[in-house]
């Protein structure tokens, strides 16, 4: 049973870390999903015993299965949701604002974005920046 | 206690009121302030307690010990609390004097208040994820809460890298569990110390990865230029000052106490990789020009000091390690808060920041260092303490050269890049106090290496009482 479920959390944590590396924002999303899900069944891994329900009253010497674990996995999964939902939400309107989920356009827009802020940023010198400035010339133009 | 749990009932019954209410009016801020300011009382007072009683306990629910979550509040937990609330109260006076163009700003810094003071103040492993988790999602809507799509898009890189640290600490935990069979860090360390080396160093390596991505050591440091550099001021402030102290933390809490002989074995590469951190962080603010971009590469060079202390290890080091953390995360606060304000006494204030950055007294910054080559002198690393020295210098000159760019320029010029005239009263009072603060713990000292003393003797009871 260890090793089925080791191969299982292997399997996703892969597929999970193949999604995250793309350059869509709903594959990365949904690799991060599949990690969080790859750590919910490690914890359910942590305390695979047998035994009878942990419900009192207990019935005859059997041991008890560890309950723990469960309560922990059942409180992942909620965490887990909570941000593949907040992850999504900023995907949306990462989509809105620059009508791309590829993170390739979205670093090449950004990237312009603040090549025009350099444009106007001046120089490290304060004094000879004033002429600079004055005279008006584009300093971060195309070399 | 009340006093443990005070402050969580407080900032969680007023996070839920807010979160429906619009943060854009002036009350709903003003009501976010009184919460957080209520919980810093509260852990000011728990905090004195602390110090004089020793650690306080509480079993949620009045279960039996073993069986009930323990909340466990010990002078390293103690001081990052009143830390980290105090630095979130300081940016939030600030926001709310600025003016909160977010609906959720005020709730999620409430939130992410609760999951900080959760945090620091549980004694057990689950809930230290589930309180961590907390405070890291309040803090990555609070990235994206502007809605631009340069601010969204460096919260989907804050959140995608962050969330891979937190599932991988969440393994951890589960790796942690199979191997102790408990949760309650008192007894995990006891029980990590009968570990086989090979399943304790894999666990020390999944917690120094978790953490590191959180503090922006050096190998997992890429999304944290973009962010701080995005960030409004008083955001940034919180990142830096109370966010960041989550790894710096969970560094001494799962490294210090739990896996204590793990850190000792790795001593080598801690010093290694903070001396990477160190000379990257440097080498890159010096490249900068913008000032919170120079900020955020500086943040990457000093987390590396703090693991240069926990490489050099002993009371010595751990309490180094402590007290530089405290001085960094006033420092930094300080300087993000500071950074966007103009008028005489402001420039003043992010001249006290300056100063204690690079290290010259009587500011709190130079206690900081102080601590470090103490603890490399003593510990006799030499080469630790070259570093310790070249990391100083290069701080020097970025430091002074974002002073030099930022303020020594002709006025319209400046005012071109940030127009807006002097501060307001309140912009100015919240950096303000953090700069007294600086200046107050240069001047006296003794409350800062006391805090570092009480947190490294902490660890060390935590540890087990070796």
């Amino acid at each position: 049973m260890n090793l089925v479920f080791a191969i299982a959390i292997g399997a996703i944590f892969g597929a999970g870390v193949y999604l995250l590396l793309q350059a869509d924002l709903l594959r990365v999303v949904t690799g991060l999903a599949l990690i969080a899900n790859a750590a919910n069944l490690t914890l359910m891994a942590s305390g695979l015993s047998r035994g009878q329900s942990p419900i009192l009253p207990l019935t005859g010497d059997e041991p008890v299965s560890d309950p723990l674990v469960q309560a922990m996995t059942l409180t992942a999964i909620v965490i887990g949701f909570a941000t593949t939902a907040l992850l999504l939400a900023l995907a949306v309107v990462l989509y809105r604002r620059r009508h791309s989920v590829d993170l390739d356009d979205l670093s090449r827009e950004e990237a312009a974005a603040s090549a025009r802020d350099e444009t106007e940023e001046p120089a490290l010198d304060p004094w000879r920046d004033v002429e600079l400035v004055e005279s008006d010339e584009p300093e971060g133009a195309p070399r | 206690m009340m006093l443990i749990a005070g402050p969580l009932l407080v900032l969680w019954i007023a996070g839920l009121a807010l979160v429906v209410m619009d943060g854009r009016r002036r009350a709903v801020g003003v009501a976010a302030i009184v919460a957080v300011a209520v919980a810093f009382a509260l852990q000011a007072v728990l905090l004195g307690r602390v110090v004089t009683d020793g650690a306080q306990d509480l079993v949620a629910g009045g279960w039996a010990a073993d069986v009930g979550i323990r909340l466990r509040v010990d002078a390293l937990g103690a001081v990052f609390a009143v830390l980290s609330t105090g630095i979130v109260l300081a940016s939030l006076v600030q926001a709310v004097a600025t003016g909160v163009r977010s609906r959720t700003l005020p709730a999620l810094t409430v939130f992410l208040t609760l999951g900080l003071s959760g945090l620091f103040a549980t004694g057990d492993v689950f809930s230290f994820y589930v309180f961590f988790e907390l405070a890291m999602i309040a803090a990555y809507a609070l990235t994206a809460a502007a809605g631009t799509a340069r601010e969204v898009s460096a919260a989907f890189l804050f959140a995608i890298v962050n969330l891979v640290g937190s599932f991988l600490f969440l393994i951890g935990i589960a790796l942690l569990y199979r191997a102790t069979g408990t949760l309650e860090m008192v007894a995990v360390a006891e029980a990590a110390g009968r570990l086989e080396a090979t399943t304790a160093i894999l666990l020390a390596i999944t917690f120094f990865v978790a953490f590191g991505t959180k503090l922006g050591l050096f190998p997992f440091h890429f999304w944290l230029p973009t962010l701080y550099a995005t960030a409004s001021p008083p955001v940034a402030a919180i990142f830096a000052g109370a966010l960041a102290n989550i790894g710096a933390y969970g560094l001494l809490r799962f490294g210090g106490a739990i896996l204590p002989k793990e850190l000792a074995l790795s001593a080598t590469a801690l010093i290694v990789i903070g001396t990477v951190s160190i000379a990257y962080g440097a080498i890159q603010a010096i490249g900068r020009r913008d000032t919170r971009e120079v900020l955020a590469y500086s943040s990457i060079g000093h987390v590396g000091y703090i693991l240069i202390a926990l490489g050099l290890g002993g009371p010595i080091g751990l309490s180094a390690a402590v007290a530089f953390s405290i001085a960094n995360s006033l420092n930094k606060a300080l300087l993000f808060l500071s950074s966007e304000l103009r008028g005489r006494l402001t420039a003043f204030i992010f001249l006290v920041g300056v100063l204690s950055v690079a290290g010259v007294p009587p500011t709190a910054g130079f206690f900081g260092k102080a601590a470090l080559f103490d603890a490399g002198v003593r510990a006799e690393d030499w080469v630790a303490v070259a570093m310790l020295f070249v990391g100083g210098a290069l701080s020097f000159v970025y430091i002074f050269q974002i002073y030099q760019h930022d303020r020594w320029r002709p006025r319209e010029e400046r005012e071109r890049e940030t127009p807006r005239g002097t501060a307001g009263v309140g912009q100015r009072l919240a950096a303000g106090a953090v700069a007294l603060v600086v200046i107050v713990l240069g001047l006296w000292p003794q409350p800062l290496l006391a805090a570092g003393r009480d947190a490294a003797d902490a660890i060390v009871i935590a540890r087990g009482g070796e």
